[in-house]
């Protein structure tokens, strides 16, 4: 049987990435090295946080339990609180003032007795305030700070069988146990597929037409569409390569859990691979030298980066700005990739993102076939 | 000029390639015989290129047609008859003298063993055949011009379309350029060149000169040094261009 005549130009790109180390190498390394470098630093956990503790708690008197601050203390989390003592509210004011610590808590001195005055009656207990003193110039700091506190007291309360009358219930219908690496895998494995593959094609688009191969293939049997479809068939493969790549790392050094059929995980990534070069090959015509075409790079990885929902889901994007994401292939991807990995969902739940990804591919595999041919006017 | 019978290889009438307002071609009207070594020349923006990529189908024409082996171009068939050598090398470093030759071999169809017997001759006909293994990147300049000239042969076209490929060329290469497009019109092809060399003329059947997108003069060179009363051709190019198109086609 007769070799379709797209498959040459495939088989040339895999024969010239084979004799390429470097290309090899930012295909096999970059994207396992994203992933370490945002898995590891970038771990949406905040740790050692440094808090300076003031207890002037005076106790209750006829108990014999801890004090309540020792029993929130030793509800606090220690990877997460790096705790701190000073004498009194100034002392430990202007560390935070100077920058030696986030955070300052200050147990007042009629804490306990105020709290368990009601237990042995039985009347509600004395209102009565842990004061927080906060840097809140670093959000993520703050918030993490509050609601290590704000789970240490509610523990610390139900010990102390002084539990809410209301309380949230909350159980997992997706996700039980799931961690930030497993919502991050799926985002990181669409972002380093359609930055490296947009990347590659891209820069070897412009040396296709700056070196005269292209006139040269335009040249024979090929048509604009055999050329841009090659490219496609090769950078899918090479995409879905990356994947399986990134999800065994993922897998074996991150101990993600993957719920859902990856194969249609690999599928939308292949999709996103297909749209990516397209993407390439359209940019490519504006270039006209490789630096040239790497100064296009911002507008193209940028907006993934931030807008594609890899770090943070899309709705923490203000609503206004939201359109913009829906316009960034790596968006549906990173959808469709996360639903099947975590919540195991099939075709029939990620359709929409599947034909969102088939009609970018199809909107940017016709603009690159058109590129390619306004060359002859 | 007068066709001898052996048939036309390449035949434009009124040829017109317009860049908005500007005309790069205009109205060239072209005869090249098949079988014989048709030069184009003229200086640098005379419409030379532009001619063979009209011709090749890397153009849109804007005016007039074009025939090749009696096919108006475009013509998806026209491409197999077709080996284009464009100014560059137009070879892909990162692979070898043999995968480059193998890749475009394979655009036409040829099986892996008719591009080794290929190969085989053709390595042998520009001397290179030791360096068959080796990647197009490391070899010299003129390395690459005759890799990049049997890269248009590989498929054995009946026309060549050769866009200054001598250019950068050392002279000594030069000339065993000049052997190969001798031994390759022997072996029955036409081979249309352009070139601003106005010494490598000589070396072909006919030559039209081309100046501002108009054919000039067209003849054998010997016939247009005696219409000027020119000893050489560029002396007779430059009375050509002076004297204006009209005293040209008189």
């Amino acid at each position: 049987m007769k070799m379709p005549r797209f498959l040459t130009v495939t088989k040339r790109v895999f024969m010239d990435l084979k004799n390429d180390k470097r290309s090899l190498a930012l295909i096999v390394i970059a994207p396992i090295f994203v992933m370490f470098v945002f898995g590891l630093a970038f771990s949406g956990e905040v740790k050692n946080i440094k808090v300076v503790v003031v207890d002037l708690d005076e106790g209750a008197a006829g108990v014999s339990s801890a004090p309540l601050p020792e029993k929130i203390i030793s509800n606090l989390d220690e990877e997460v609180l790096e705790l701190e003592y000073a004498d009194g509210r100034e002392a430990a004011l202007e560390m935070v003032e100077n920058g030696e610590a986030y955070a300052a808590v200050i147990f007042p001195p009629d804490l306990t007795s105020s709290a368990l005055s009601g237990m042995a009656d039985g009347s509600p207990a004395s209102p009565v305030s842990i004061e927080l003193l906060l840097d809140r110039s670093n959000i993520n700091v703050a918030n993490a700070v509050t609601k290590e506190f704000n789970d240490a007291l509610l523990a610390t309360v139900e010990e102390a069988g002084m539990g809410m009358p209301v309380k949230v219930d909350a159980t997992a219908v997706f996700g039980e146990n799931a961690k930030f690496m497993d919502f991050f895998v799926p985002g990181i494995m669409a972002f380093a597929v359609y930055m490296i593959t947009t990347l590659l094609t891209l820069v070897t688009f412009v040396g296709e037409r700056t070196s005269g191969t292209l006139q040269r293939m335009l040249a024979t049997t090929l048509k604009e569409r055999d050329i841009v479809l090659g490219y496609a068939a090769a950078f899918s493969l090479i995409g879905i390569g990356q994947a399986i790549l990134l999800l065994l790392v993922g897998i074996l050094v991150f101990d993600v859990t993957v719920v859902g059929n990856v194969l249609l995980a690999f599928l939308v990534i292949a999709l996103l691979a297909i749209v990516s070069q397209a993407l390439g090959i359209l940019l490519s015509s504006t270039a006209r030298r490789e630096a040239q075409a790497i100064q296009v790079l911002p507008f193209v990885i940028l907006p993934a980066f931030l807008l594609a929902g890899i770090f943070w889901p899309i709705e923490a994007i203000p609503a206004w700005l939201r359109p913009l994401s829906y316009l960034v292939p790596p968006t549906y991807a990173v959808d469709a990739s996360r639903a099947v990995m975590l919540k195991g969902w099939g075709m029939g739940k990620i359709w929409i993102d599947i034909v969102a990804l088939v009609a970018m591919a199809a909107f940017f595999l016709f603009l690159a076939v058109l590129s390619l041919r306004t060359r002859k006017d | 000029m007068v066709d001898d019978g052996t048939g036309l290889m390449v035949e434009t009438r009124g040829l017109v390639k317009r860049y908005g307002k500007f005309t790069a071609v205009d109205h060239l009207d072209l005869r090249v015989r098949k079988g014989e070594i048709y030069g184009l020349l003229g200086p640098n923006g005379a419409g030379k290129t532009t001619t063979i990529k009209m011709l090749c189908g890397l153009l849109k024409i804007s005016g007039g047609e074009a025939h090749i082996n009696g096919k108006q171009v475009p013509d998806g068939r026209i491409a197999a008859e077709v080996g284009y050598m464009p100014q560059e090398t137009a070879l892909y470093p990162g692979l070898s003298v043999h995968q480059n030759l193998a890749f475009f071999g394979s655009i036409f169809g040829l099986t892996r063993r008719e591009i080794e017997v290929r190969e085989k001759t053709l390595l042998e006909f520009i001397g290179l055949p030791e360096w068959r293994n080796e990647m197009v990147g490391n070899l010299s300049g003129g390395m690459k011009h005759r890799v990049s000239l049997a890269c248009a042969l590989v498929h054995m076209p009946p026309l060549l379309l050769l866009d200054e490929p001598t250019v950068g060329v050392d002279p000594e290469l030069r000339v065993s350029f000049w052997d190969y497009f001798n031994e390759i019109k022997n072996r029955g092809r036409t081979i249309v060149i352009t070139t601003h060399y106005m010494d490598e003329a000589n070396r072909c059947d006919r030559i039209g000169f081309m100046h501002d997108g108009h054919l000039i003069a067209e003849g054998k060179p010997d016939e247009l040094l005696s219409l000027t009363g020119c000893a050489c051709l560029e002396d007779a190019f430059m009375s050509f261009s002076a004297g204006g198109r009209e005293e040209a086609e008189r």
